[in-house]
């Protein structure tokens, strides 16, 4: 909770003018009934309409305050609370923007949103109601309680015997219920997950007509978040019949032993009376206690929640590092030495021992079976994940050591599964480099050939792109995130298999283009056809690098190589006789 | 000084004066809509009626009880105590405990049955809506951002959820304490009674003023949340390229934007809705202060007696206590709405059409033509995405289609599987229109490879049986080896029955589409559509693969996409497509014969 506490204690100030006019209208209300008696007795009574009228249009100017610091206080405990539930979503966003790739496979991006939205609602909700209202109920109960004493401490002292009970077992209550919360906020989770799920494989889904199947699934997904609920809710419903339970029987009690006290003529009935409506005010008010807790235990579960988030230290970015170099040599030159590499929470090597360098300017293309570690072999250059094992040189300098901003700046990276994000075509393009001009923009689309298809579309590079580029063609998708790194100039070009969905011709045209680009680039391709267009070829095996060289070499040396170029040539041969 | 630090603790106003104005003018149309959303929601809690009667009875209860107990201790101070005769208390006190246990357990009761309904009917909306989506045309999904329906599933249930927990209990049981206090009220005195009731139509007009406003704000506030969700659904998952592109600042700059939109119009939601209580209590305050003070005056000349006074301002409190419920419970009523408005509006989309709803479901053979089919996704635009598409392909052929990027493949397979309806031209299976046939029908008998494979974050085995449910764990593995996935299953820590992270994010791309293969290997289908299935898969594995894929094409229909021309060396047409139109078809020799188009792709790819 601390952590949490602190976003609230920024708004102190507004927090302590919301309350102080939340007890100015708690004031008022305490008075009126005194109000009303010197109405009564000294104006009807006595036969007075001066102090009727007196009293009467006193009595309305206080409650006209009353109301006035009501709206004051709604627009102070609105400040405070909205403020307080930016901040919180502001700092988790960027905490999670601060993630590394690692650590969001611990958090599923669902269980993520919930978090940053829903679990801040809560909190937020809470925190305003008790700016408003919460603090009454408790200060009710206090200011009876002490009035009761004040009449007839030795009859009061019964409403004391329930006290040590309630508090016994509300505590327990609270603690279940914190739990059950949190469960039920990870049911909500899985709601997101699946819905997120769903929409993502929709085209699967449909394809295989599983909609009913989804459906049943997401029934089973959503029953559980109903059973946790439901039985989370109805644990809190215990808390108010038993509060009444106690207090009534208190209350009762103080008539029992009021009787037996009258008789004695140690009390009068005044007295009896006075403490009887004592005893009711607070058990009115003990209802709003039950909503309280339930509120209170809600919102718990949910910070700590936040919390989680907040509080890691570990598996986090460090993007300002004491660096070496801030401003990078340019020397473009990228050097593995001996880099072996596992995933993280697994024991398998995807990488062993690789090492080769290559030089500025230079096109070296990275071939393999599926799933012999090209993609990772990339992704180690971007500092996606640590290498723990040899060393990454980057212009001469370990990418350990570099600053992680300066580091992404001079890379381009395509990935291997097109990214692009709702908006138009241009936001799309100029993601990397938002101040990028349109002749740029112009520029890099021809580099990247779309800029006809670009030029096709009705809206041209206004075109609304879908969510992940749902409208665009496959070839389209590829094209658009090329001309979003090429456009930052980089200094290195990674290309993760960006090429696959292109034909020919226009792949032909597009590294043409990228020729005069004076980038290092590193391809990885299944197509030999680009490999040869490579200065140098890495060939992985199974994690390691088998063989590294032109493909004249490769050709000559390598049987795996060759192996692949055959499986593409068996075609040419035949299509040309 | 003051003043201008006073004024930044107030946000800008989100409603403007047009706002309110369009808002009044609407008011009837508003009230329905209202009512509608309400009655709608209605019908679902409606469902469990008989237990709905019984929290009635149950409120019922407990309202008679809570008054039955103050009447009871007032008569014990009155007969026992102030007649100090204490004969028969004891047995009083024993009703009384009776009275307290009974309430407290007709109060339990009661929310404990609530609870369960408002659980149930947010259950039967989330399911509802969430089949609802499977029904909805593909179209529908293109252009709305995940998070954002998402939120609609989330948030906006939940606002549902917690009004309908505690509106309807207390909706009831205000009504039912208002009543007979009013009763009671009356039979004391009726002029005082009419002057009490005289702040109602106050009350009115302030509710409606305020309400006025909540309403909107409400539904704004939900829009404002919900395309917050959008924003970091869509940026959690894109998170590779934010690092890629170091954009994390930019992300964050734009998530602190909208998060403020949303604070601002929460600011002004609990500036507005909370002035419904204390408006209330002014109003309560100064009924108060008229039964005293005009009541004073009437005892003065002698009207009332000063006793019906006392008792009276006591009731009048209790008057307007269930008021200033009800016009709370509306406040949360309208919160809720705003929630179920959002919900209704996709219920209300339009569903896929199927014409052929009530055909038998019937083997399909694999006769597929095209007959002078156009399409476009955009109505709005004019350029056609493909133009006047002929051609027929007979049961068991292998046909491809080739051509530049963006020329309109993956439309033709999308045409064909429905996800889209062509807006001219026919598409027959089996010489009968494709409308006819409904999709649940077609569907049943194609298998899809999907250009961007898609895994669900279940075990590989669940994954690869998504193509056919019933298929065994034999027909599973049988299939993974024939997609030559079976030896990347088998050195994965719990081999088929690892579990995949998200969109199976921890395997290779090409292991995705290898098992993407794998599941439409197992699902058996009449017709197979393989749209760029192999583009990431290096060519030694392909080759293997498409032994598989060969044989099981046989007898079957197929239609390949695919840009390295090898992969389709065994198709018995060959469609060629470039910008939309299909500018060359023929078998592959005689394509190769003709010099076109085609042969200049062969001539480049063997460079
Ligand atoms: N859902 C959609 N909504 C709107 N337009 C779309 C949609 N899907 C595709 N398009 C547009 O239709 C055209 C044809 O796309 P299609 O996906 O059929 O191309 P393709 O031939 O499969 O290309 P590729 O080889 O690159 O995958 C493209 O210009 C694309 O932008
Ligand atoms: N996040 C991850 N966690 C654990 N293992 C992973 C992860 N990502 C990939 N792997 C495993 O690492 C190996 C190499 O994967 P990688 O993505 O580098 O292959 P690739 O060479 O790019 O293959 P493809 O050509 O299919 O894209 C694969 O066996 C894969 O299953
Ligand atoms: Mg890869
Ligand atoms: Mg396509």
């Amino acid at each position: 909770m601390n952590t949490i506490f602190q976003y609230i204690k920024r708004y102190r100030l507004s927090i302590i003018i919301a309350l102080m006019l939340m007890f100015v209208e708690l004031a008022v209300e305490l008075t009126q009934p005194l109000l009303i008696r010197k109405i009564i007795d000294e104006g009807i009574v006595v036969g007075e309409s001066h102090t009727i009228w007196l009293w009467g249009s006193i009595m309305m100017l206080l409650a006209l305050l009353a109301f006035l610091a009501g709206i004051c206080n709604s627009f102070f405990a609105g400040y405070a609370a909205q403020n307080f539930a930016y901040d919180l979503r502001n700092a988790l966003f960027k905490k999670v923007q601060s993630f590394t790739m690692a650590t969001f496979l611990q958090f599923p991006s669902a269980s993520l949103i919930t978090r940053l939205t829903n679990d801040v609602t809560q909190v937020q909700q809470v925190f305003f109601m008790s700016l408003r209202i919460m603090l009454r109920a408790p200060l009710v109960v206090l200011g009876s309680l002490i009035m009761a004493f004040y009449v007839d401490a030795s009859l009061a002292i019964y409403l004391c015997i329930g006290i040590p009970v309630l508090a016994v077992f509300m505590y327990m209550m609270v603690k279940k219920s914190i739990g059950n919360f949190a469960l039920v906020q990870h049911k909500v989770d899985r709601v997101n997950r699946m819905i997120q799920e769903n929409l993502q494989a929709m085209r699967l889904v449909k394809a295989y007509l599983r909609g009913l199947y989804e459906v049943s699934r997401f029934e089973k997904v959503a029953s559980a978040l109903k059973k946790d609920t439901s039985s989370a809710l109805r644990l809190m419903e215990y808390i108010q019949p038993i509060l009444l339970i106690v207090m009534n029987i208190a209350m009762l009690a103080i008539l029992w032993f009021g009787a037996g006290q009258i008789q004695n003529g140690k009390t009068n009935i005044g007295d009896i009376a006075a403490i009887v409506n004592y005893t009711m005010r607070m058990t009115g008010s003990f209802s709003m206690f039950a909503f309280i807790i339930t509120l209170f235990s809600r919102a718990k579960a949910s910070a700590t929640r936040m919390e989680e988030i907040l509080l890691i230290k570990d598996g986090i970015e460090e993007v300002v590092l004491p660096t070496k170099i801030e401003a990078p040599y340019k020397k473009g030159e990228i050097v593995f030495e001996n880099v072996s590499f596992k995933y993280p929470q697994t024991d398998r090597y995807v990488l062993k021992n690789i090492s080769f360098s290559c030089k500025k300017g230079e096109k070296i293309a990275i071939m393999g079976a599926t799933g012999s570690g090209k993609s990772t072999l990339l992704q180690l250059i971007t500092k996606f994940y640590e290498v723990e094992e040899g060393r990454i040189l980057v212009d001469g300098v370990d990418i350990k050591e570099w600053n992680l901003k300066n580091l992404r700046q001079s890379i381009g990276y395509v990935p291997q599964r097109s990214l692009l994000f709702t908006g138009t075509i241009f936001d799309n393009i100029t993601w990397g480099k938002t101040k990028a001009t349109k002749e740029e923009v112009i520029k890099a689309t021809k580099q990247a050939q779309i800029y006809d298809s670009i030029m096709d579309f009705q809206n041209g590079y206004q075109t609304r792109v879908g969510q992940k580029g749902v409208n665009l063609s496959g070839g389209q998708k590829q094209r658009l995130s090329i001309a979003r790194a090429i456009l930052r100039k980089p200094e290195f070009l990674l290309f993760d298999d960006s090429t696959s969905a292109l034909d020919v011709k226009t792949e032909s045209a597009l590294w043409k283009a990228l020729e005069e680009e004076q980038a290092t680039m590193l391809v990885v391709t299944q197509k030999i056809r680009t490999a040869k267009g490579a200065d140098r070829i890495i060939l992985l095996e199974d994690g390691v690098l088998s063989a590294f060289g032109t493909h004249k070499e490769l050709i000559a040396s390598s049987i795996l190589y060759k192996k692949i170029a055959q499986s593409q040539m068996e075609l040419g041969v035949k299509g040309d006789d | 000084m003051i003043k201008s630090k006073l004024r930044s603790y107030i946000y800008e106003p989100v409603l403007t004066k047009e706002d309110i104005q369009s808002s009044k003018k609407r008011k009837g149309a508003r009230a329905s809509d209202w009512r509608k959303t309400l009655g709608r929601i209605w019908k679902i809690v409606d469902e469990q009626r008989a237990l709905l009667i019984i929290i009635l009875l149950m409120v019922v209860i407990s309202s008679i009880l809570s008054l039955l107990g103050p009447y009871l201790i007032g008569k014990i101070i009155d007969d026992h105590m102030i007649k100090k005769d204490f004969t028969g208390l004891k047995s009083m006190i024993l009703v009384l405990i009776f009275v307290y246990i009974g309430l407290s357990i007709s109060i339990f009761l009661q929310n404990y049955w609530m609870i369960g309904i408002a659980q149930q009917t947010v259950y039967r909306m989330r399911t509802g809506l969430f089949a609802k989506f499977q029904r909805l045309p593909i179209a529908f999904f293109d252009k709305r951002q995940h998070g954002e329906l998402m939120s609609r599933m989330t948030n906006d249930m939940d606002n549902i959820s917690s009004t309908l927990n505690s509106t309807f209990i207390q909706v009831f049981s205000s009504v039912i304490t208002l009543v007979g206090t009013l009763v009671v009220m009356f039979s004391m005195s009726p002029l005082l009674t009419f002057l009490t009731m005289l702040i109602i139509p106050v009350m009115f007009v302030s509710t409606r003023w305020i309400t006025r406003r909540t309403g909107k704000l409400f539904k704004t506030q939900q829009q404002a949340l919900g395309s917050l969700n959008g924003m970091i659904e869509e940026t959690i998952s894109g998170q590779r390229v934010v690092k890629a592109f170091s954009q994390e600042q930019r992300m964050i700059d734009e998530f602190a934007n909208k998060s403020s939109d949303l604070r601002r119009v929460g600011y002004w939601a609990n500036v507005y809705s909370g002035a419904i209580p204390k408006t209330m209590n002014l109003l309560n305050n100064t009924s108060f202060a008229i039964v005293a003070g005009v009541g004073g005056i009437l005892a003065l000349k002698g009207y009332v007696s000063i006793g019906t006074i006392v008792v009276f301002s006591e009731y009048a409190r209790q008057f307007t206590r269930p008021l200033n419920d009800l016009s709370n419970q509306f406040n949360n009523v309208l919160s809720a709405i705003a929630g179920a408005e959002r919900v209704f509006t996709i219920m209300d989309e339009k569903e896929e059409q199927d014409q052929g709803k009530g055909e038998l479901i019937r083997e399909i053979r694999g006769d597929v033509t095209f007959e002078d089919v156009s399409f476009q996704y955009n109505l709005e635009e004019d350029i056609a995405t493909i133009e006047h598409i002929n051609f027929h392909v007979k049961k068991g052929q292998t046909v491809a289609l080739v051509g530049a990027t963006g020329a309109g493949k993956t439309t033709i397979m999308q045409l064909l599987a429905r996800f889209y309806d062509p807006q001219q031209g026919r598409i027959l299976i089996d010489d009968c229109p494709i409308q006819t046939i409904s999709r649940q029908n077609l569907r049943s008998q194609m298998a899809f490879v999907l250009q961007e494979p898609f895994l669900f974050e279940a075990t590989i085995k669940e994954n690869i049986r998504y193509g056919r449910l019933q298929a065994t764990d034999d027909d599973v593995v049988n299939a993974a080896k024939k997609a030559n996935a079976h030896n990347f299953i088998m050195s994965l820590p719990n081999g088929y029955d690892t579990v995949l992270t998200a969109d199976g994010g921890e395997i290779s791309q090409g292991q995705r589409q290898l098992l993407s293969i794998a599941r439409a290997l197992v699902a058996n289908p009449a017709i197979l559509l393989l749209d760029e299935a192999t583009s990431s898969i290096d060519t030694v594995t392909e080759l293997e693969i498409q032994e598989a894929l060969e044989r099981l094409m046989e007898g079957r229909t197929s239609l390949v996409i695919a840009h390295r021309l090898n992969t389709i060396r065994k198709a018995d047409l060959i469609l060629v497509m470039e910008k939309g139109k299909l500018i060359e078809s023929g078998e592959r020799e005689k394509l190769i014969a003709k010099k076109g188009v085609f042969y200049q792709m062969l001539q480049q790819s063997t460079l």
